[in-house]
């Protein structure tokens, strides 16, 4: 029966959709896939851009040399690091905000409001403002840290391997967590009062009350931010290149920057889009478990 | 019918004409590149200048931001859309050969009225390997030693001429000021970021033997070099504690500030430390090392590209900029140094002592190798191993081992 409506209707409406679809796709397949393959095929060749008549194709070579390159590794350690510390911080940050912000206060409108302002500068701006929040002699950082006899000198945190890719951390922590705050605050406004209500009269305190209801309430809400962010800030390197250039060293090195270095730098096409190939596969793969994980444990 | 068809005939010749014309039109627009921090950016004028009397020869003048100058230039290239002419530093020539994208100038140079006003040397300079011209040199500046002329005084020391002297100064210059028990002056701001190897090749490339060569920077005195930069910041504690990733703009700002003594930059930055520092601020050539001088000659020139619409066009535009008063215009926004005879004699736009300090150091200065690795030092090899020397990771003789590596594999 459906086959034969199928066949009763209209080429025209049948095709329809497909015409509307079209401008989308073909635009996401032109600016999104089509660098991702040549990238794919640069990734297999010998290119440098200074060279442009020597395109010589090398197979998995600079997959090996990037296996044996220390720099890869030491990139990829950061890469897991900057991530593992930098979104947990900033769904805690968020989860507190949302919290807050869930509450009845007078200005409450123009707190949520406010709470954006991170989120919607421009990381360039948001890297240099830290910068010399972070320097280490006009610092206000180092200032206040005196002030309050907290440490016995300046510390140049972003010129220090020990602090710098934690300073930039804590930078992009302030940067995010407003995406937290607003899509878990989405969330709590969507879970029925009238469960509170009867926890309540039930006599469940305010701590198991989110145990048992917000918390559940809002997990679709965090696996899908927490996704979101893992891939954003795993690709983020803007911060990172206005804030010490990966500097000093390879301290602030990470993966994407790596690659982006290495491309536009240094002119190694190939090379670069190796390191940006493995990087999207590593991603694929945590994406393809978290997805199968995270789809297991809201089922 | 016939009239139809002539009418259709004329307004079908009128169109290619006009088509040819406006490509024609096209051909005369000359796509320039370069790039000026200063906002009273007078580029315009010398634009209109130009114009008026070149008629026909439109000048598009585009600024592009420094830091991406050369990335912007390269990938601009290979795709097919890069510019018809704009600045370009001789450390570039060698990767521009290789890209063909220059256009050879000897022949235009031998019919150009200007080429015998060009200052001595510096078509030398500027010549590529093989001995032929791509560059027309459009401004100079030579790097020099800026020290607080207050803090030397108080200090009882008199400008260092020797790395020895200069170490001693950075030491006693390196105080606390406010009694917190650690040090808010320092001896020297040093640029431990990108563009920071004219620093570390002052105090390495001046000593005896030391070079790019096979074996040059893994010598003793290569090594020693480098050490003894890393004992004033390890030992001597005599740069800031962020001189590691600090850049043009923290070494200029930190000596402005009052927070180093002494810093290496070139004539371009005097007119802003005049104003802040009015006599506070002079200048020397920077100190000899290891028995010999060096210091980095900065040239700037203009080029035209081979895959220019209109070679005639692009040619006239940067003779333009490199002849006798364009070329004082050009350099008055830059803040460096004219490149022609007429324009030096009369050049007033610095003070004596800054001029004189530059006069002083063109005998020893220096390019870094005309050869293609020498942008892979700069941009990415010196910063990182600098880096990671200055923070303990890795030895000087290390560190020279990378920078042999990339010249000498």
């Amino acid at each position: 029966m459906p086959q034969t409506r199928a066949l009763t209707t209209p080429i025209g409406r049948r095709i329809l959709p497909y015409a509307m679809l079209s401008p989308a796709v073909i635009v996401t397949l032109v600016i999104v896939f089509l660098p991702m393959l040549q990238a794919m095929w640069m990734s297999l060749h010998d290119y440098v851009l200074f060279r442009p008549k020597s395109f010589d194709f090398v197979g998995l070579d600079n997959f090996t040399k990037a296996l044996a390159d220390p720099v890869f590794w030491i990139s990829l350690r950061h890469t897991v690091l900057w991530i593992a510390l930098t979104v947990p911080a900033q769904m805690l940050l968020g989860l507190i905000t949302a919290l807050l912000l869930n509450q009845q206060f007078p200005w409450r409108g123009l707190a949520r409001a406010l709470v954006i302002i991170p989120w919607a500068l421009p990381s360039v701006v948001i890297a240099l403002m830290w910068v010399w929040i972070y320097d280490s002699n006009f610092g206000v950082l180092n200032d206040f840290l005196l002030r309050l006899n907290l440490i016995s000198h300046s510390i140049p945190w972003l010129a220090d391997p020990d602090t710098a890719l934690y300073a930039i951390v804590l930078t992009l922590t302030w940067q995010g967590f407003p995406f937290f705050a607003v899509m878990i605050l989405a969330g709590m406004q969507a879970i029925p009062s009238s469960y509170y209500e009867a926890a309540a009269i039930d006599g469940a305190s305010s701590m198991r009350q989110f145990w048992h209801i917000t918390l559940p309430g809002i997990s679709g809400v965090l696996l899908t931010a927490t996704l979101l962010r893992v891939i954003w800030v795993a690709n983020s390197i803007d911060v990172i290149f206005v804030m010490t250039g990966g500097g000093p060293g390879y301290t602030t090195y990470t993966l994407p920057l790596y690659a982006f270095i290495k491309a536009r730098t240094g002119l190694d096409y190939g090379y670069g889009s190796a390191l940006a190939v493995c990087f999207t596969i590593l991603l694929l793969g945590f994406v393809i478990l978290y997805l199968r994980r995270a789809g297991k444990n809201i089922g | 019918m016939k009239m139809k068809l002539k009418s259709a005939a004329f307004a079908a010749a009128l169109m290619i004409s006009t088509a040819l014309t406006g490509g024609a039109a096209n051909a005369e627009t000359v796509d320039f590149w370069y790039h000026f921090d200063n906002p009273d950016n007078p580029m315009s004028d010398l634009v209109a200048k130009f114009e008026s009397a070149n008629p026909g020869i439109t000048i598009n003048a585009e600024n592009v931001p420094w830091n991406s100058y050369y990335d912007q230039l390269y990938t601009s290239i290979v795709a097919g859309n890069g510019p018809d002419a704009a600045l370009v530093k001789l450390n570039a020539l060698p990767r521009l050969i290789e890209m063909e994208a220059l256009e050879p100038i000897d022949a235009r140079l031998d019919a150009w009225d200007g080429k015998d006003d060009i200052l001595p040397n510096l078509f030398d300079l500027t010549a590529a390997a093989d001995g032929t011209h791509y560059l027309l040199p459009v401004q100079y500046v030579v790097l020099y030693l800026y020290y607080r002329t207050d803090m030397f005084e108080q200090a009882g020391l008199t400008p260092p001429t020797t790395c020895e002297e200069f170490r001693t100064a950075a030491k006693a210059l390196t105080r606390d000021t406010d009694g917190d028990g650690q040090p808010d002056v320092y001896g020297f701001g040093f640029r431990g970021g990108k563009g920071g190897h004219d620093h570390w090749a002052t105090f390495t490339l001046s000593r005896d033997g030391v070079g790019f060569g096979p074996g040059e920077m893994t010598s003793d005195a290569a090594i020693a070099g480098t050490q003894y930069v890393l004992d004033l910041f390890q030992k001597d504690q005599a740069f800031p504690p962020s001189a590691p990733n600090d850049g043009f703009k923290e070494i200029i700002g930190g000596f402005k500030a009052g927070t180093t003594a002494m810093t290496i930059h070139h004539i371009g930055s005097s007119k802003g430390m005049v104003e802040a520092l009015g006599d506070k601020v002079s200048a020397v050539p920077v100190p000899g090392c290891g028995g010999g001088h060096w210091t980095s000659f900065g040239d700037e020139s203009s080029a035209v590209f081979s895959s220019a619409k209109d070679k005639d066009a692009a040619w006239k535009w940067i003779s333009f900029l490199s002849s006798a008063g364009n070329n004082t215009e050009f350099n008055l926004a830059t803040g460096q140094l004219p490149v022609t005879l007429t324009d030096s004699k009369n050049w007033k736009n610095h003070e004596a002592r800054f001029v004189d300090a530059t006069v002083a150091s063109l005998p020893f200065a220096q390019l870094l190798p005309n050869v293609s690795e020498t942008a892979d030092f700069t941009n990415m090899v010196w910063p990182v191993n600098m880096q990671r020397a200055l923070i303990g990771e890795i030895t000087a003789s290390q560190m020279n081992a990378e920078i042999d590596t990339l010249y000498n594999k």
